[in-house]
């Protein structure tokens, strides 16, 4: 400890001669040596302080294959006993996880169920993707590897990122710079989602104008080449305290010359201190000398200035708490475009990076740190742990003068390269559509080097070489899928898409993968996979079915796809066929194992929350029923969500949901009635309750504005297609009566409907409703609004079924009775109106009208509809004309008697009315009606005889002159 | 210099190019008169770092790697096709490289629907061939064929308004680099020849809207490096043209008369709306007729500029500005008024009553001239 103050004094002296020189240089350039020697000392200072730190500082840069090579270097050198590294710290369990993955993949921190935060932030992620070509890849696999090394990560937990994250306070705005927009870019670019992205070694000017300068002045287009150009190929080789040291100076120079942003500069002086109280934490409690650690941290928080900083800083940072939230960890698949995307890289600056970093090793032949069994690598014999003993830091010379001062090495590309590269872009976009011929490549080959002489380059870079083959191969239009701007990225290593591996998965996702072992498909593999399953012959495979059909449900569009076989309500296929791209969309399904262990719990936490939503319909909570009997087993949740859609309809005051509602509740009925031995408790109270609900809302929905026919006719669809069942079940008709009765409708699309109903119900005829549309016809004020009525008719057809053939004549008897001056500014309504609002029962109508329209053109003329012969061809049917048919040919009668065994022989015709008859039979009739009436006298004698025999003898005077006068005197 | 209306590049920045050239010590290639990065830097202008004694101004606003790409090729064996939108600065660009390269930017072809082979190779004086027969005196060289004696850059402007087999004439000249005239007797001194001399090259524009039209053959694709010159988007970028375009034209016209910033920044502002409301619009009905390109915006400036200067009080005001704004964008009788309208309604007046300064005025004046329109 006591060295301390020695090695600082030796580094303060060794800078001295750098001191001098900016000094003077602040005096020339500058009016007033104040601000710029400020600046440029404070730049030294700052570069002084981290050198004599008695914990060694590696400071690194994101993607940068410089470092990864120089901390690779370092580590062979230095073996510290403990590497702190700056990363989240609770990322800390997932790392040793990464040698099951194809790197790149991501860490990521995932929280839905937030607790502390706004709702509105849920779900919270944040990712740190991972890159072989880092230096933190590098420490990771060291420390991982070699026993007795520990490996600490000190940066805040990912709770802290939120919590300390004010941006999100900023309404409506997103989350910065580090948000990749899902959505946004090709699908690789999308990879991580919407999560907040943390990285090490963040290294970019956040002084605008600073930015725009260097690139201007490096004739550079991107941050990415100008720091490939001017930091990346310089320090490719230079030697450990040179590399410590420009890093210290650059993260010095851009933290200095850091205006503005105050809120990102407390979350970066805040990030320092709780990282170097962790450090301070961990150095006391374990004992560690510090001469034996590395820390590993950004080259921008290396330049800190808090108070905290050291080993023997101020220990006034009190760590907050974490809040309540549950965070899952996880790995996910990542690639070179999607960390482009996110931070803000030039595309392909992640690619060339990996190539430079494969290009180093074999120059340099140092050799890497690689976590044993790392998927995707070859194998390697495992590291000894070279006991070697640590090196002390050793007094800080002065290398920084030495490299400012030399002129920069400048990029290493060879001329055989160059020429490979030309063939190698010109065969590729070919390949592609281009024209592209060996002219080609030789233009590329000499613009490439034009190109680099007029941006002071000795040599071509990449992004000159891209610039160059642009220019010479891309003409007006792109023939194929890609363009060459592409092909030079995938040229230059192309984009690389991590994977995770199976041991890394979550549960869940292993749950998954071994459900569909069956399949025999490599679905870890990107791609799309056809998956045949015949049911009929391997009934083995319906499990792997169901999986299917639930991945279908909760996955996002494309990852599992059924190319054939359906799966409704009571409906199974024997044979399905499935396009199946699970290893493309690792990150849905690895992020679905974060919602629970397996795909049932996931499903059905997902329709539980979609049906005790706070928005949610009774349409909604029918879908959810739908689903579950669909994908779950049993009748446990079902019957639970049938009584919260109980609950839901209830408490509905619109009928906006009826079509929809009317669709399920006929679906679930049709299936419980085929396959259940009796109803469920709620589906019969569910139609109960609907009987009544929309008995009461169908006056209200008639006259409402907002209620749409469709709407009207979905709820009188419910109350008389469930009519019978919910009478069966205690409802009440007159309810329904009632509420036609009360229905009085002013849209014509309505009042058709009211009709409707009303001859449904039996207190309209079919003639009167005929004669209320030919009023309106033949009202030259309603016409315009003939075709709502017919809209109306059409939508009646759903409740009404029968009344197709009055619709069809509705229709037919507008187009024969209206002069084409009004109907042909009417046909486009009609059309309009009907395809907008009656699409679906169209087919219906079109039905029902070739049933009575003649089939065949020649018979058209002949053709009388029968709405108009009906009164010609059906004549009062009377009930004798039988009768006297039988009498007049009694032969038939008798052979029928004869038949049936009857010999009584012919009555005589009854010529008496009949209920003439009956009276004598029963005179207590008569009797009763005599005393009602007063009579007192005795019943006549039977009436055998004739009318008149009764008449004599009432009246004896008159057949005495009867008599007298057939005698004669 | 004062009596041309419009002075070709070469003649407008000839002391600045004279300097270029006498400070230039960089190799040029074939017979440049500037090397590659001296035309960049006489087109994109100078900085403080570039260490110069004094400052050359920027000509042309857009990406520095278009430039770079299009010297390149210049410098190469292709010729340069500069494709884009209409007012996208193509034949500015197309001019300027060729004044700084050879100092000749004249020898254009115009390309139209009419242009027939001999504007691209040669034709005859018919009354020389009569009296004299035919010879090198009596024939008479396309700008092409003078660029290839001379060993300059020859330029083609809207090489897709040509047809494709006039089009095509182009194809031999760029590989082979020689045109033959059949016509004239050879007695083995190659006189029926006429050979490029190096530094020939050409540079065609054509406009991307075009396309389909007379689309270019393969074989000519192949011979031309293709660089698209994009649309401006940048506002920075735009303000930048606009006040350069109007500060020349003031010049031509040899008006002193000062555009005040903020009327910048009121036009900038309103061809911006105009634009996204545009993009919004369903059908054509709802947007302007005008592309609303920066060219249209000079040309408002330019109009605004010279009523005031000659009508009124020899300032522009935000009144006369919107006039000239009306009445250059108003195209079609009800549609384009109603749109103006509602702009000037739905946009103009709540932003002059939340920001004032020009906007009142300006609402004031595109009143009027609505009302004097309708």
């Amino acid at each position: 400890m006591s060295k301390v103050p020695e090695s600082r004094a030796a580094a303060a002296t060794s800078f001295a001669s750098l001191r001098g020189q900016l000094h003077e240089a602040a005096d020339r350039f500058a009016d007033g040596p104040e601000a710029l020697e400020g600046i440029l000392l404070g730049m030294v200072d700052d570069v002084d302080r981290a050198v004599g730190e008695p914990l060694e500082i590696f400071p690194v840069c994101h993607h940068s294959p410089a470092s990864a090579l120089a901390m690779a270097r370092r580590l062979r050198e230095k073996q510290p006993k403990v590497v702190y590294l700056e990363l989240c710290e609770d990322m800390a369990p997932l790392l040793t996880e990464l040698r099951n993955c194809r790197l790149p993949v991501a860490v990521q921190a995932f929280a839905s169920e937030i607790d502390g935060f706004p709702a509105e932030w849920a779900p919270l992620s944040v990712v740190a993707p991972i890159t072989e070509a880092s230096a933190e890849y590098q420490a990771i696999a060291y420390a991982l590897d070699t026993p007795g090394v520990e490996l600490v990560l000190v940066d805040r937990s990912c709770d802290h990122v939120f919590q300390w994250d004010a941006r999100h306070e900023q309404a409506g705005e997103s989350t910065g710079d580090d948000t990749a927009g899902p959505g946004t870019g090709p699908v690789e670019a999308a990879l991580h989602g919407e999560a907040v992205g943390v990285e090490i070694g963040d290294l970019r000017p956040r002084f605008a104008e600073l930015e725009e300068h260097l690139l201007r002045h490096g004739k550079v287009r991107h941050w990415s080449e100008w720091w490939h150009q001017y930091v990346e190929i310089p320090l490719g080789d230079s030697d450990h305290d040179t590399y410590r040291q420009v890093m210290f100076l650059i993260g010095s120079l851009f933290r200095r010359l850091a205006p503005g942003d105050g809120e990102r500069v407390r979350v970066d002086e805040d990030r320092e201190r709780y990282m170097w109280t962790r450090m301070r934490e961990h150095l006391t409690t374990t004992g560690t000398d510090p001469a034996d650690c590395l820390y590993v941290c950004g080259a921008f928080h290396a330049a800190s200035r808090v108070e905290e900083f050291g080993v023997h800083g101020a220990d006034s940072f009190t760590i907050s708490p974490r809040t309540d939230t549950r965070w899952q960890y996880g790995l996910i698949p990542s690639s070179h475009a999607a960390i482009e995307a996110q931070f803000g890289l030039a595309s392909g600056s992640v690619s060339i990076a990996a190539t430079q970093w494969a290009k180093n090793l074999k120059r340099t032949r140092v050799k890497p740190y690689r976590l044993q069994g790392q998927a995707g690598t070859k194998k390697e014999r495992p590291t000894k742990a070279a006991a070697r003993a640590a090196v002390a830091p050793a007094a800080a010379e002065d290398q920084l003068s030495g490299f400012l001062s030399r002129p920069p090495v400048l990029d290493t590309l060879d001329e055989a390269e160059l020429l490979g590269w030309s063939v190698d872009i010109t065969r590729a976009a070919r390949r592609n559509g281009y024209l592209a011929s060996t002219a080609d490549a030789i233009a590329v080959f000499e613009t490439s080097i034009l190109l680099a002489g007029m941006r002071d380059r000795a040599k071509p870079t990449p992004y000159d070489f891209q610039d160059a083959a642009i220019t010479c191969i891309e003409k007006d239009t792109v023939p194929g899928r890609r363009d060459v701007h592409r092909l030079v990225e995938i040229m230059m290593g192309g984009d690389r898409i991590g994977q995770v591996g199976y041991d890394a998965l979550p549960p869940l996702a292993r749950d998954v993968h071994d459900r569909l072992a069956p399949l025999e498909l490599n679905l870890q593999q990107r791609g799309v996979r056809r998956a045949l399953l015949d049911m009929a012959s391997h009934p083995e495979l319906r499990a792997c079915s169901d999986v299917l059909w639930m991945l279908r449900r909760l996955m996002p569009a494309g990852a599992a796809r059924p190319i054939m076989g359906e799966r409704r309500l009571g409906e199974r296929s024997i044979q399905e066929s499935w396009d199946l791209s699970l290893g493309t969309h690792q990150r849905a399904l690895i992020e679905l194992g974060y919602e629970g262990v397996s795909l049932e719990q996931v499903l059905e936490q997902r329709l539980r929350r979609a049906a005790y939503g706070p928005q949610a319909t009774t349409a909604d909570v029918l879908a959810a029923i739908e689903d579950a009997t669909l994908h779950l087993a049993g009748r446990r949740l079902p019957d639970e969500l049938g009584t919260r859609a109980l609950e839901v309809l209830a408490a509905e005051r619109t009928v906006d949901g009826a079509p929809e509602v009317l669709r399920r509740v006929r679906g679930l009925l049709a299936y419980y009635r085929t396959h259940e031995p009796v109803l469920p408790l709620w589906i019969e109270s569910f139609v109960k309750a609907g009987y009544a609900h929309y008995c009461t809302l169908l006056p209200m929905a008639f006259t409402d504005e907002d209620a749409t026919a469709r709407q009207v006719a979905a709820m009188l669809g419910f109350l008389f297609s469930m009519e019978s069942l919910a009478l069966s079940l205690g409802c009440d008709r007159t309810q329904l009566e009632l509420a036609v009765a009360q229905s009085h409708p002013q849209d014509p699309a309505k009042t058709a409907l009211l009709w409707a109903a009303q001859v449904q119900l039996g207190t309209l005829s079919r003639e009167q409703l005929r004669s209320r549309c030919d009023e309106l016809l033949a009202n030259p004020l309603v016409v315009p609004s003939y075709p709502h009525y017919l809209s109306g008719f059409v939508h009646a057809l759903e409740p009404v079924p029968g009344l197709a053939d009055m619709v069809v004549e509705a229709v037919s008897n507008a187009f024969g009775r209206l002069p084409d001056a009004v109907l042909l500014p009417w046909l486009p309504v009609l059309i309009t109106t009907l395809r907008s609002d009656a699409a679906e029962l169209a087919p219906l109508l079109v039905r029902e009208a070739g049933r009575i329209f003649p089939a065949r053109l020649a018979a058209l003329d002949a053709w009388v509809p029968p709405w108009r012969q009906r009164p010609a061809e059906a004549p009062a049917v009377r009930a004798t004309d039988g009768v006297s048919l039988l009498s007049a040919h009694p032969a038939t009668c008798d052979a029928l008697a004869e038949l049936l065994g009857c010999t009584d022989g012919w009555a005589p015709a009854d010529t008496q009315p009949r209920g003439v008859s009956l009276l004598p039979a029963h005179p207590a009739t008569c009797d009763v009606l005599a005393e009602l009436l007063g009579c007192d006298a005795p019943w006549a004698p039977a009436a055998r005889t004739p009318g008149t025999a009764t008449l004599m003898a009432r009246h004896p005077a008159t057949a005495q002159a009867l008599a007298a006068l057939l005698t004669g005197p | 210099m004062s009596d041309l209306l419009r002075a070709p590049a070469e003649i407008k920045y000839a002391e600045e190019l004279d300097w270029l050239e006498s400070i230039d010590d960089d190799p040029k290639p074939f017979s440049w008169r500037l090397s590659p990065k001296m035309v960049r830097l006489f087109i994109l202008g100078s900085e403080r770092a570039d260490g110069l004694d004094r400052e050359v101004s920027q000509k042309w606003f857009g990406d520095r790697s278009f430039v770079e790409r299009s010297i390149v090729t210049l410098a190469s064996d292709r010729g340069l096709l500069l494709i884009g939108d209409p007012g996208t600065g193509k034949s500015w660009l197309a001019e300027l490289l060729s004044a700084a390269i050879c100092r000749n930017s004249t020898l254009v072809v115009q390309g139209t629907a009419g242009t027939t082979e001999d504007h691209i190779k040669y034709s005859w004086n018919v009354s020389m061939v009569i009296a004299k027969g035919q010879s090198r005196e009596s024939m008479i060289p396309s700008p092409i064929m003078t660029a290839m004696e001379a060993g300059v850059i020859g330029r083609f402007e809207e090489l897709t308004r040509s047809t494709s087999d006039v089009q095509d004439a182009l194809i031999s000249i760029l590989s082979e680099k020689y045109i033959s005239v059949p016509e004239l007797q050879s007695d083995g001194d190659g006189d029926n020849i006429v050979f490029a001399k190096p530094g020939f090259s050409v540079i065609a524009t054509a406009n991307s809207r075009d396309r389909g039209v007379n689309d270019l053959s393969s074989a000519l694709k192949r011979r031309f490096n293709f660089v698209r010159i994009p649309v401006v988007t940048n506002k920075k970028s735009e303000a930048e043209i606009v006040r350069f375009r109007t500060e020349e034209l003031l010049r031509r016209h040899q008006i002193e008369l000062e555009v005040p910033p903020t009327l910048l920044d009121v036009l900038l502002q309103s061809f911006a709306d105009l634009r996204a409301s545009a993009a919004a619009a369903g059908s054509d009905d709802e947007k302007l007729e005008s592309a609303l390109s920066t060219a249209e915006q000079i040309g408002v400036l330019e109009d605004a500029v010279l009523h005031s200067n000659f009508f009124g009080e020899s300032t522009l005001t935000a009144r006369n500005l919107a006039a000239s704004l009306v009445g250059s964008l108003a195209r079609r009788e009800p549609e384009d008024l109603a749109i103006l309208n509602k702009y000037l309604h739905g946009v103009v007046e709540p932003r002059g009553k939340e920001e004032g300064g020009s906007w009142p005025e300006f609402l004031e004046g595109g009143r009027e001239a609505i009302a004097k329109l309708s």
